[in-house]
């Protein structure tokens, strides 16, 4: 178990720079999400973690020691690939016990640890199969019970869970939090799953284009987050976005008028900010939404709608049984809307 | 086969399989059946597919006419040498042009790859000088050094590296975590994982050696360094004509080796493709 910090951490290609200067602090034992699109730098940051890629410029720091110049054998770190990289040709057993193995651990301590890691991952009975003769979960188990095997000062996981059906993506999901609580080893996880990020993560750190967009607990990003980015990113479905401009009190679009959330100025051009679940059927709400696709989900109604010729999704406790081409009058949960500046994407506070 | 065809369509499926296959079959039939026959039953006409007669003596006449024994065991040791040397050299090469960066990696690679235009017959001359100034004439080094730093190692290396270009990153970057080397990378990793490839390597660097043809009969010239090829020719009568029941019965013997190596082999083939994909 330790920290880990990345200061300024660069990351460059000869003259194509792709993280540009990262700072992250991860405590002892923390469960951190690297999230964001494809190509966003999460994958890049993992590997320099690792050691796998090198660091062109900053600091990387586990357990208050630089390891920018170390081999990954020297950082005691274990990483769970997104394809598992399981050795096809050894049993699970060997797998599992390979790293101790090459360094020098005598037959029973290994078998005793291969056999705890087993026990904690319901692996006992599949410890002589071949990676090839196991199902995806399994795989995946094993690829895990050779990190922990090792007891390392930090887990790496890189997207693990999208080789798996949605199915055990959930049970995997659980099974990896179990893992953490149980363990509590600092573990730094790469996904471009936001559900896996909220879900999972005592931090999120979100990323694009190689710069951190925000870092926080998963619910302070949901409630707070700092850009229209954030905003879209988390959360499923995605944040709405209107756009208009501000007059007085209210943010205005088109012919519809929303009470905005922060006083600022009159004009502005601003992106108006607010979650499908935060719309209520209200008849004092005012503001009329056209109804474009009702969907009903029992537990909740999932409503595609227009305001001022602005597509909007709403996501409804109650049963709506408006059909398309309806007047449905909305109010919002003003305390959680959000304006962002058109330009820029940044959320604007109050002045 | 397609298991939905018709009866009458699979029979005349297997039935133009046959006819096709004769053109294969029919020239290891001859060399085996004339190989027991007497001389003379050999031009008889019409031909004797099957032989009227058997005569096993020209197995034993083979041996008495040459050191046909220790030929035998000439063409084994080289080629197993042969074939062990560009297993090694050969996948350390393929692995370190596949995954080392190092300067010039492609253009030597493009360099070694021209080695394989150069025909044999262009290079004989001038490695008979170097072999010559090096004492190694009338050894058996030539037969064993040319393929090895040659032509065969260069496709081999070819080979291994398209095989290591192929093989997941993931499994060496697993395994640089867990703390191996890039030798031990290579070893315990890499190379378990190449069977299909080195077999493929076994196969045709075996057969290679052991029908070199021209390079023992430049270098070669007393009977007991003789190999197989080499020694094929040598059974003749005291006229010069060739005794082809006894050459024919030699010619069977030097066959069974290379059936061996590829029944070998090619188990090793098929193992090794069943359990190097890394599928999710």
């Amino acid at each position: 178990m330790a920290p880990v910090t990345f200061s300024n951490v660069q990351k460059s290609y000869g003259a194509h720079s792709v993280i540009h200067g990262v700072d992250i602090d991860i405590a002892d034992g923390e469960f951190v999400v690297l999230v964001g699109p494809s190509g966003c730098g999460k994958s890049t940051l993992l590997r320099m973690l690792a050691g796998l890629e090198t660091i062109s410029g900053g600091d990387i720091v586990i357990d208050d020691t630089v390891v920018n110049d170390l081999e990954p054998k020297q950082r005691d770190i274990a990483m769970v690939f997104q394809n598992y990289a399981l050795y096809p040709h050894m049993t699970v057993a060997d797998n599992m016990g390979f790293s101790l193995h090459h360094r020098g651990a005598s037959k029973t301590e290994i078998k005793e640890r291969v056999d705890w890691a087993a026990g904690i991952l319901g692996l006992d009975a599949y410890l002589e199969r071949r990676p090839g003769q196991l199902s995806g979960g399994q795989r995946q188990r094993v690829a895990m019970g050779r990190a922990i095997v090792r007891d390392p000062k930090v887990f790496l996981f890189d997207e693990p869970l999208s080789n798996l059906d949605a199915k055990l993506r959930v049970v995997m999901r659980g099974e990896i939090k179990a893992l953490h609580q149980k363990l509590k080893t600092t573990t730094i996880y790469v996904t471009h799953d936001q559900v896996e990020a909220m879900t999972m993560a005592d931090k999120i750190v979100v990323l694009n284009g190689g710069r951190i967009e925000q870092i926080g607990s998963p619910l302070d990003l949901y409630d707070n987050p700092v850009n229209q980015f954030v905003a879209a990113f988390i959360g499923s479905p995605s944040m709405n976005f209107i756009e208009g401009h501000v007059e007085g009190a209210n943010f205005v679009t088109g012919d519809a008028r929303l009470p905005a959330p922060t006083a600022l100025p009159i004009g502005k051009p601003v992106v108006y900010g607010v979650r499908p679940e935060h719309f209520r059927l209200d008849p004092e709400g005012g503001i009329n939404a056209e109804v474009v696709v009702v969907e009903p989900m029992g537990s909740e109604t999932q409503v595609t709608m227009q305001i001022a010729g602005q597509n909007v999704f709403g996501i409804f406790r109650e049963r709506v049984s408006a059909r398309p081409g309806e007047v449905l009058t909305l109010g919002v949960d003003q305390t959680h809307t959000h304006l962002f500046d058109a330009g820029s994407g940044l959320r604007l506070t109050a002045a | 086969m397609n298991s939905n065809l018709s009866p009458r369509a699979k029979v005349a499926v297997y039935g133009l399989m046959l006819i096709l296959l004769i053109p294969f079959v029919f020239p290891t039939w001859w060399m085996v059946t004339s190989s027991v026959k007497p001389i003379s039953d050999i031009f008889a006409f019409p031909p004797e597919i099957i032989p009227s007669r058997f005569d096993f003596s020209t197995y034993r006449q083979a041996f008495e006419l040459q050191p046909f024994a220790r030929q035998y065991w000439n063409s084994a040791y080289i080629a197993a040498i042969v074939t062990c040397g560009t297993l090694l050299f050969s996948a350390m090469a393929g692995y370190a042009f596949a995954r080392i960066d190092f300067p010039f990696a492609n253009a030597l690679f493009m360099v070694l790859l021209v080695g394989l235009l150069i025909p044999s017959e262009v290079t004989i001359v001038p490695l008979f000088q170097i072999f010559l100034g090096w004492d190694m004439i009338n050894t058996h080094w030539p037969l064993i050094l040319v393929p090895v730093f040659g032509a065969p190692s260069v496709f081999a290396t070819f080979v291994m590296r398209q095989f290591f270009i192929a093989l997941p990153k993931e499994l060496e970057e697993a395994a640089r975590v867990d703390g191996l080397g890039r030798f031990k990378i290579f070893w315990t990793i890499a190379l378990p994982l190449a069977k299909p490839a080195l077999g493929a390597v076994a196969i045709f660097t075996f057969l290679h050696s052991w029908n070199l043809y021209l390079e023992p009969i430049v270098f070669l010239s007393s009977p007991e360094k003789f190999t197989l090829p080499q020694a094929l020719t040598q059974f003749t009568d005291a006229y010069g004509g060739a005794m082809w029941n006894i050459q024919l019965a030699a010619a069977t013997m030097t066959a069974i080796p290379v059936l061996i190596v590829f029944v070998i082999a090619q188990r090793q083939f098929v193992e090794g493709l069943a359990h190097t994909g890394l599928k999710g």
